[in-house]
């Protein structure tokens, strides 16, 4: 175990992954700190590793080389199988195939039953987590018979009681609806601003811009890391990558060839009116 | 989701009685129960059903769903009657060509077909009362001793309980691909029914690939809340027995073994 | 020019025992033509899936008429001819892949309308190629065995090849990358501008269809609230919010700019919108 690394966070070094039968490794070299308290959004196109990465972060894949130290745990070392999930919590992107519990309360228990807490802290968990995500009067519901986004909350929810240090979103928003998204992400805020850090796999650009630190991965290789600004602020460059360029940052580029010199910080809508009206 | 009813081994959310009856018990009631369903003759098996019927009237349970699981069945039962009508030995009370129905054949047609009927009623009452979950728990309480014999009683049980659980989702699975093979001209209506057999089996290949990739998916979740194989879980609601759950489970096995010492011919 | 489909009043509901509500769609009307590209919008729950399964005659409407050209489309028979002429592909490609290989499950939909032979093959081969799936290297694979953006291909390879004169798509782009969607989008284009085929995309994403939709039709609780052009819904006064759903970034800066009172003439256009606002903005430094 390293001394330097704070025990809540995650340090990943040289790390690569190669699945069973491909010809080259999924992710390659990555070398990636990452800080509790923070959200991250982490971007590439399909292919690029990022699912391999995330799933890297909590001990449900094992270096192929290199390492990942989570709170302070090398996830190649037999000892961490359990106690990792414990600090690094994951969500995953179809709602359906996540649930295993008859009530919602009794899924979102899954986890610290497992831990095997008793049962008066199990209570407290279930309805501390209930409560942070909002779904407290969804608690004798069952999961299966609830909308997309109310099923993520409840998964979401069901991460929290384990009461880890990180949670890891692998494309937790992709199957939801604007409005489903947007509570997913409110969550995610509130959760950081509670000392949690949040890894969120993302497609959508937008929401990458509420991140602290944009992580882009490409083929295997962490090409691009900084604030949102720093990393979707240069249209050519986003598309280089197979992303989507964010319309305002289009726009932005347009007007820089047209002789006016827009902020370059500039990413949502807001701020690009303002500007005309500056 | 394509609409579909409470099929066999689906859990029910239904203000019940036997809802929060301790799963053992449950377990307990619907193996006796079933081994008695074998030894009753004709008339104990009539006064059975009856009570069994009534006790679960009086529990709250919706009989409207056991109808259902029960239409999903009928073949069987169907398939059965006829087979003890028309093979059974006896004394001859109808002839038509070489199909002849004697009396025993009536008698153990309506029996046998009766039989099949309540094994569909106890497992369904079984398992629309009892969570997936809750009824693996249960397993694995009473199957605990074998666990000193090297039985991995906690795997097969949650085992047993996802297996209950993935039921909605094959059905619902097999139905979308229904669905697009109609929308790519296949007929499942059509009279022929070679045609139609033929149109089913390209569904069960991909049928098995989805669910088996859905059941990868949800290993993968269960392994990221530290699911360690059932060993050491402890539970949000404990299994418990309360002694008045324990005197009527009693009271009821009690009552089915008097059924079959009433002297009835 | 002639109608292609038309809804008139469509209902259509039914309870499902294992949910809480039902999901319905109610009195809904719309008209599509030729080349139209029509993309029913709605949040999850909305009846966007239903009414599309009604679009494709795959469910009957509860009550209302349904039009294809000039014939009205009631009755068993009826609906099972209309099916021949709609194709319809669903969200998940594995919902819909079952053969033991690519050839054969592209070939599926045309030999059940009675293709064979030299034809049969030559439609194949066209599907294939309009999606940009490679035959000679794929063909006799299983379409399990295929990545992600391959299955998608060989499942709308596989609806293509049904020379469908109305494509329905629900929610196809959910889950691919920009480029996905971008090689789906061209893929689209492509095969309307072919066939003059009408193409109606169900989606609650609006940023997917953005540029590719020619007309949008709203809908919220199983009724259509909106059914006009890219320009009127941002000329409007629509609360897509309240409809669960959002402009894409492209939508939202075109409709603040139309509100500031700056002229568009192509609002997906980043140049246009570029020198709309430069004009602008030179327009006040000036005073």
């Amino acid at each position: 175990m390293l001394a330097d690394v704070e025990t809540k966070d995650i340090k990943v070094e040289g790390l690569s992954y190669t699945y069973e039968g491909a010809d080259s490794p999924a992710i390659a070299d990555i070398d990636l700190d990452l800080e509790h308290g923070k959200l991250y959004a982490l971007l590439g196109r399909n292919g690029s590793g990022k699912s391999t990465l995330a799933r890297c972060l909590n001990g449900l894949l094992l270096p192929g080389a290199g390492r990942v130290v989570s709170c302070g745990m090398d996830t190649s070392e037999p000892g961490s199988v359990l106690e990792v999930p414990r600090h690094v919590a994951m969500v995953f992107q179809n709602p359906d195939t996540q649930i295993v519990g008859a009530t919602v309360e009794e899924e979102v228990a899954f986890g610290p039953e497992n831990l095997g807490l008793p049962t008066g802290q199990i209570r407290e968990r279930v309805d501390r987590a209930l409560e942070l995500a909002g779904i407290t009067s969804l608690a004798t519901r069952q999961p299966l018979r609830l909308s997309q986004g109310q099923k993520q909350l409840v998964a979401i929810a069901g991460a929290i009681a384990m009461e880890p240090d990180f949670l890891v979103s692998d494309e937790s928003t992709s199957m939801l609806d604007y409005s489903a998204r947007v509570r997913v992400l409110d969550l995610f805020e509130q959760l950081r601003d509670a000392g949690m850090g949040i890894i969120h796999v993302t497609h959508f650009l937008e929401e990458a811009t509420l991140a602290d630190e944009v992580v882009v991965l490409e083929s295997g290789r962490l090409v691009a890391q900084g604030t949102p600004q720093e990393t979707l602020g240069d249209p050519q460059r986003v598309r280089s990558l197979g992303l989507d360029p964010l319309a305002v940052t289009v726009v932005a580029y347009e007007l820089a060839r047209l002789g006016h010199a827009v902020p370059e910080d500039v990413l949502t809508v807001k701020e690009l009116v303002s500007w005309l009206y500056a | 989701m394509v609409g579909r009813d409470i099929t066999i081994g689906q859990y029910l959310a239904a203000p019940t009685l036997l809802h929060r009856v301790d799963p053992r018990l449950k377990l307990g009631m619907v193996v006796i129960a079933t081994v008695l369903v074998f030894l009753y003759p004709g008339w104990p098996l009539l006064v059975f059903a009856l009570t069994l019927v009534a006790l679960l009237a009086i529990c709250r349970l919706p009989l409207i769903h056991v109808l259902k699981a029960l239409r999903s069945v009928w073949v069987i039962v169907f398939v059965t009657f006829l087979l003890q009508l028309f093979l059974t030995p006896g004394v001859v009370i109808w002839h038509w060509g070489f199909l002849s129905i004697t009396d025993s054949g009536l008698s153990n047609g309506i029996i046998f077909s009766a039989r099949v009927v309540l094994l569909v009623v106890l497992l369904s009452a079984l398992t629309m009362t009892t969570p997936p979950l809750r009824l693996a728990d249960g397993l694995e309480s009473v199957l605990r001793p074998l666990s000193r014999l090297r039985v991995p009683i906690a795997r097969i049980t949650t085992i047993v309980s996802i297996t209950l659980m993935f039921i909605p989702n094959i059905l619902d699975q097999s139905s979308k691909l229904v669905r697009a093979q109609m929308a790519r001209g296949a007929d499942f209506e059509s009279a022929n029914v070679l045609r139609r057999v033929k149109d089913v089996i390209p569904v069960l290949v991909p049928l098995f690939v989805k669910v088996f990739h859905d059941a990868d998916d949800l290993a993968v979740a269960m392994d990221a809340r530290a699911y360690g194989g059932g060993k050491g879980r402890t539970r949000l609601y404990p299994l418990k027995i309360h002694p008045t759950e324990a005197l009527l489970s009693l009271a009821f096995v009690a009552v089915a073994i008097g059924i079959l010492f009433i002297p009835l011919t | 020019m002639a109608l292609r489909l038309r809804l008139e009043g469509v209902t259509y509901s039914y309870p499902l025992p294992g949910k809480d509500e039902a999901v319905a769609v109610t009195a809904v009307s719309l008209a599509v033509e030729p080349g139209d590209v029509l993309c029913l919008a709605g949040s999850n729950g909305s009846g966007k899936s239903t009414l599309a399964q009604v679009c494709t005659g795959l469910l009957a409407p509860s009550s209302g008429a349904l039009y294809y050209g000039d014939e009205r489309i009631e009755g068993r028979s009826a609906l099972r001819e209309f099916r021949r002429k709609v194709g319809l592909l669903f969200q998940n490609p594995e919902d819909q892949l079952f053969a033991d290989t690519v050839e054969k499950d592209i070939a599926f939909g045309p030999h059940n309308h009675g293709l064979r032979g030299d034809a049969l093959k030559a439609r194949i081969q066209e599907s294939a190629a309009m999606v940009g799936l490679p035959l000679d290297e794929l063909g006799s694979r299983s379409p399990f065995s295929l990545s992600e953006g391959q299955k998608r291909r060989a499942a709308l390879a596989g609806v293509l090849a049904l020379d469908p004169e109305v494509l329905v798509l629900d929610e196809p782009f959910i889950g691919l990358d920009f480029e996905g969607r971008q090689s789906l989008a061209s893929a689209l284009t492509s095969y309307r501008a072919e066939r003059g085929a009408s193409i109606i995309i169900v989606t609650h994403e609006l940023s997917h269809v953005w540029s590719l939709a020619t007309t949008f039709g709203l809908l919220s609780e199983g009724r259509l609230v909106r059914f006009e052009t890219r320009e009127e819904l941002l000329a409007g006064e629509t609360d897509l919010a309240a409809l669960g759903m959002q402009l894409p970034q492209w939508g939202s800066l075109a409709r603040e700019l139309l509100r500031a009172g700056v002229s568009l003439e192509d609002p997906a256009d980043p140049r246009a919108l570029a020198g709309a606002m430069a004009r602008r903005r030179e327009a006040t430094d000036g005073r």
